[in-house]
């Protein structure tokens, strides 16, 4: 029988947040995917999208503010075979947890990276995120917001992510394809997913998106997937790279770009320490019979032996 | 036996093949059958600035190092001047004689504190600021100088390039022949550092044999050492110990960021990923390597080992105290979470970068109380380079038996001994693994159903539960129910007392000597060995002491510390910390004040003849407090 995604634990977002719909994608697309009750693993931070674990019916962990990142990348390079979700605010990726998100990129690890882009700090009542615009002022703001924006597309591209996209919280059916093609995807993927918060953002509201929001998918000239060869990755990287700007009155939803050329982390790592991937570090016994350690230590340290002569 | 004890201090300049030279004087000395003990000292620095070895050697067990050194090889001016306090009567001084034209003002790389304090000595003792006048200055306290042209010696054997190349292993075999080891053993020796590079590996052959040669016809040679034979030894710092410890532990998850002294462990399990198996049967199961991860920074250090430890691998970390600092909140979360997590604490000189190459013990009380809130932890501390090994087992036993996060004090001294053990038994430390029973539906991960504190230990992957930074229910979601707080505290504190009652007394405070004593020594970590060295010392000087070796400062062996201290005598708290942080810990725990003091803090090691006058100072002449000036 499918496994069933949703937990019984009763939700307390304010009714209206565009969490429920990233929630829903989520566990549809988990459940479309036919995953077991133990193949998925869900981290997230603290903020309000960080209760999400708790909705979703497989392992999880609720960790430190900014930290989701390092959590599930441990997770999953202990453990490969599991697919692993994070779950993330836009304070507690782009801000707080920014260093993480860079570090990612660069690692490829093969998480999934949802990032609930509210534009401000929902948990601690609405402060401005980095996601938000400069001279922007929604209600709990006591003056324009003073700061630039951080845009999460050309960041994720430029950290190194190798599957970059957007969805809306609002279209769930866009959105629940997205989040599949992102585990799909072996390695590190950032999905950045406009989440309208109605208790505190007054100003980008599911109307304000509404509006804008376009699908890039649409286009019939639009190819976000690098070739095998890399014959293209340039033209493709720059393209999305365009894209990636677009703000304001039409902002565009979809795939901005997928690499499968560049080896994920467990691979790279694989290169390196033996049977890595068939006997990942959870899955290694680690002592004989009667509980010893099965590794000889003079043999692996040999070089640091003496012996005299007779 | 005890007959034979060599204090040798080798110095030249950071990069400039100190190391090497070291490496070679060890190992001949262990081919040669003798036992060595050494520390590195080094600046924050890659080249150029002083850096040297201070070793020692006997024909039986060495634990400590001592001054004044019996050789003093200078491989570069500086030494000559940063080391003088090292020479006194009957020290050698080996140098090349060309350094004998530098002037003190031209020595930019010795910092300028340091030129003054030796300005003042030379200025003093009525002699030039130049090398040749603290020569003349070390001549006059006793030191005999050894003045080699080491460049005309050597152009004879060095054609493939300038003989400076080889100053390194000529000063070694300089050396070991002074001390009288057979130039056999220092062939090893050579042959070990350059095995697989023939080509090098034949010049350095032919300069210790011109070495030898020139000291021979010098009469640069010391007493034949005879060679013993002994069965095979291992050379390990404590770095090496603690890597080797969390692999035979099981460990197979490690994260760092760069950092020293800690990195070098995470660097040595790198180059040791790929694992050697015991004879007994070793499955497809239990084959797999250790994987090593450099993390972007210490957060995610310690959540990257933390996430490793929810799939049900050891994992851990290592860092001195700066990345500490910034672990304190993912500590915090282990506790709250019950998640078995292994931090290897190598305290380095404070506060903030301090002294980053130097010793300190100044961490001890924020390893106990580092993170927010209250949470059962365990905090354990080594003392010499065979307890890295075990204590980094026992530490990973620890985690996963109490499910708490458990903090591994060593020292940058430590870390930088190099001691030759006799072995390593794979039978001392049994591994404590609990059982994961795969289970979904009604898995109580935090169950309170438990008299130990201790839950069913659950894995992603084989479990579905939750963990979360806020209070938590029994299956791991979040709770403000003032009932349930009250009842997950008093079952995460009651694995505390669990701990504290199953682990043995050895495993967390030690007495060497008698029961009765005229003076009782109380330490940790490093001070461990040339206490135990200066014990015998005070013996020949009249005064019996004894030992309280400290080892776990949580949970505290209170009663036990207070039940020996009560009845001793003079009490003296040895600590590398400003504020004797140990002593500290014992009044809080049994009330007793401790009322004297050995203290060092200037970065360097604690050495057997500084104690030995300290404690003369404190039992003969009433002084309560002590702080320890020795090395440069
Ligand atoms: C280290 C730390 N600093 C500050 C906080 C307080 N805090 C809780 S949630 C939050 C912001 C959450 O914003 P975001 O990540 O955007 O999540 P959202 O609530 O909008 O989903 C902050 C600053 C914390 N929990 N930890
Ligand atoms: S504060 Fe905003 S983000 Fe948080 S639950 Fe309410 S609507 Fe959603
Ligand atoms: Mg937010």
């Amino acid at each position: 029988m499918a496994h069933n995604f949703r937990s019984d634990v009763a939700i307390d977002w304010c009714p209206g947040c565009g969490d429920f719909g990233i929630l829903n994608s989520i566990q549809q697309a988990l459940t479309e995917l036919n995953f077991g009750a133990n193949d998925v693993v869900v981290v997230s931070g603290i903020g309000c999208s960080g209760k999400t674990p708790h909705y979703i019916n497989v392992a999880g962990a609720h960790t430190l503010h900014g930290r989701s990142i390092p959590y599930a990348t441990g997770v999953k390079l202990s453990n490969p075979k599991l697919k692993v979700l994070v779950t993330g605010g836009d304070g507690d990726l782009m801000s707080i947890g920014a260093g993480h998100f860079v570090g990612e990129g660069r690692r490829n690890t093969g998480l999934t990276v949802i990032l609930f882009d509210n534009e401000v700090y929902g948990l601690t009542k609405g402060q401005a995120a980095p996601t938000m615009q400069m001279g922007q002022r929604t209600k709990s703001l006591t003056k324009p917001n003073m700061f630039g924006r951080v845009n999460p597309i050309s960041l994720a591209l430029t950290s190194g992510y190798s599957f970059v996209a957007r969805g809306f919280s609002f279209d769930g059916k866009q959105l629940k394809e997205i989040i599949k093609r992102g585990i799909q995807h072996e390695g590190s993927s950032l999905i950045d997913v406009l989440q309208p918060c109605p208790t505190y953002n007054n100003i980008n509201t599911m109307e304000w998106y509404k509006k804008r929001v376009y699908k890039l998918e649409d286009s019939k000239t639009w190819e976000p997937v690098v070739k095998n060869d890399d014959s293209n990755l340039e033209e493709v990287f720059q393209r999305a790279y365009a894209k990636a700007g677009e703000w304001e009155d039409k902002i565009p939803t979809g795939i901005f770009y997928e690499n499968n050329n560049i080896p994920s982390f467990p691979k790279r790592i694989n290169e390196y320490v033996p049977r890595y991937l068939e006997n990942p570090p959870s899955d290694q016994k680690i002592s004989d019979k009667d509980g010893y350690t099965l590794v000889d230590p003079m043999k692996t340290f040999s070089e640091k032996i003496v012996e005299t002569i007779k | 036996m005890g007959q034979l004890d060599i204090n040798i201090v080798i110095g030249g300049p950071q990069g400039g093949g100190i190391d090497t030279s070291a490496n070679m004087i060890i190992r001949a000395f262990a081919y040669a059958g003798m036992d060595v003990f050494s520390v590195r000292e080094f600046h924050s620095n890659i080249k150029g600035r002083h850096s040297y070895v201070h070793i020692r050697s006997k024909d039986d067990k060495v634990r400590s190092l001592k001054y004044p050194a019996d050789l003093l090889v200078a491989l570069d001016p500086d030494t000559i001047f940063e080391h003088h306090e090292d020479v006194s009567k009957g020290t050698m001084v080996i140098y090349d004689s060309a350094f004998e034209g530098s002037d003190l003002g031209q020595a930019r790389m010795i910092m300028r504190d340091t030129q003054k304090g030796i300005k003042e000595t030379l200025e003093k003792a009525g002699f030039q600021t130049t090398v040749k006048g603290m020569l003349e200055y070390m001549q006059k306290k006793g030191g005999k100088l050894v003045p080699i042209q080491f460049d005309s010696v050597l152009s004879p054997v060095v054609s493939d390039g300038p003989t400076t190349r080889y100053f390194n292993t000529f000063g070694a075999a300089v050396t070991m022949s002074l001390v009288g080891i057979e130039k056999s053993s220092m062939e090893d020796a050579i042959r070990y550092v350059f095995g697989n590079k023939e080509s090098v590996l034949k010049t350095n052959l032919a300069v210790v044999d011109k070495a030898y040669e020139y000291c021979e016809s010098n009469k640069l040679v010391g007493r034949k050492i005879k060679k013993m034979h002994r069965e095979s030894r291992i050379i390990l710092t404590g770095n090496d110990g603690a890597a080797i410890g969390k692999i035979m532990g099981g460990l197979r998850f490690q994260t760092y960021y760069p950092i020293t002294p800690a990195s070098d462990e995470s660097t040595i399990m790198e180059e040791h990923e790929d694992l050697k198996w015991l004879e007994n049967e070793v499955d497809q199961l239990s084959r797999g390597g250790v994987v090593v991860v450099q993390t972007e920074d210490e957060l995610s250090a310690i959540t990257m080992a933390t996430g490793a430890a929810l799939t049900g691998s050891r994992s851990a970390t290592a860092t001195s105290g700066p990345g500490f600092s910034l672990m304190s909140e993912a500590i915090s979360f282990s506790g709250m979470d019950e998640v078995p997590l292994v931090v290897t604490l190598y305290q380095r000189g404070g506060p903030s970068t301090g002294l980053p190459t130097r010793n300190g013990q100044a961490d001890l009380l924020f390893a106990m109380h580092a993170g927010h809130g209250e949470f059962p932890r365990i905090v354990i501390t080594s003392g010499d380079v065979e307890e890295t090994i075990y204590d980094s087992m026992k530490a990973l036993n620890y985690a996963q038996k109490y499910q708490v996060p458990v903090i591994h004090l060593i020292d940058k001294n430590l870390a930088n001994t190099s001691e030759i053990l006799d072995g390593i038994d794979t039978r001392r430390v049994k591994l404590e693994i609990p059982e994961i029973i795969p289970q979904n539906d009604g898995f109580k991960r935090f169950s309170l159903d438990t008299s130990s504190g201790i839950s069913r230990m659950g894995a992603f992957g084989k479990n579905i539960f939750w963990l979360t930074g806020d209070e938590h229910d029994e299956i791991g979601h979040v709770t403000e129910d003032t009932r349930m707080r009250d009842l997950q505290m008093e079952k995460r504190f009651r694995k505390l007392e669990t701990a504290e009652k199953e682990i043995p007394i050895e495993d967390k405070a030690v007495v060497f000597g008698d029961k009765k004593a005229d003076v009782t020594f109380v330490s940790w970590g490093s001070q461990k060995g040339p206490i135990l060295d200066a014990m015998n010392e005070l013996k020949k000087i009249g005064i019996s002491s004894n030992f309280l070796y400290l080892k776990m400062f949580t949970p505290f062996p209170s009663d036990f510390v207070h039940d020996f201290l009560y009845s001793s005598k003079t009490v003296i708290d040895v600590e590398s910390n400003m504020t004797a942080q140990a002593a500290k810990v014992i009044t809080q725990n049994t009330g007793l004040k401790i009322s004297n003091y050995i203290l060092k803090y200037n970065g360097r090691h604690v050495t057997e003849d500084e104690l030995v006058e300290a404690v003369s100072k404190i039992y003969k002449n009433g002084v309560k407090k002590v702080v320890l000036t020795n090395g440069a």
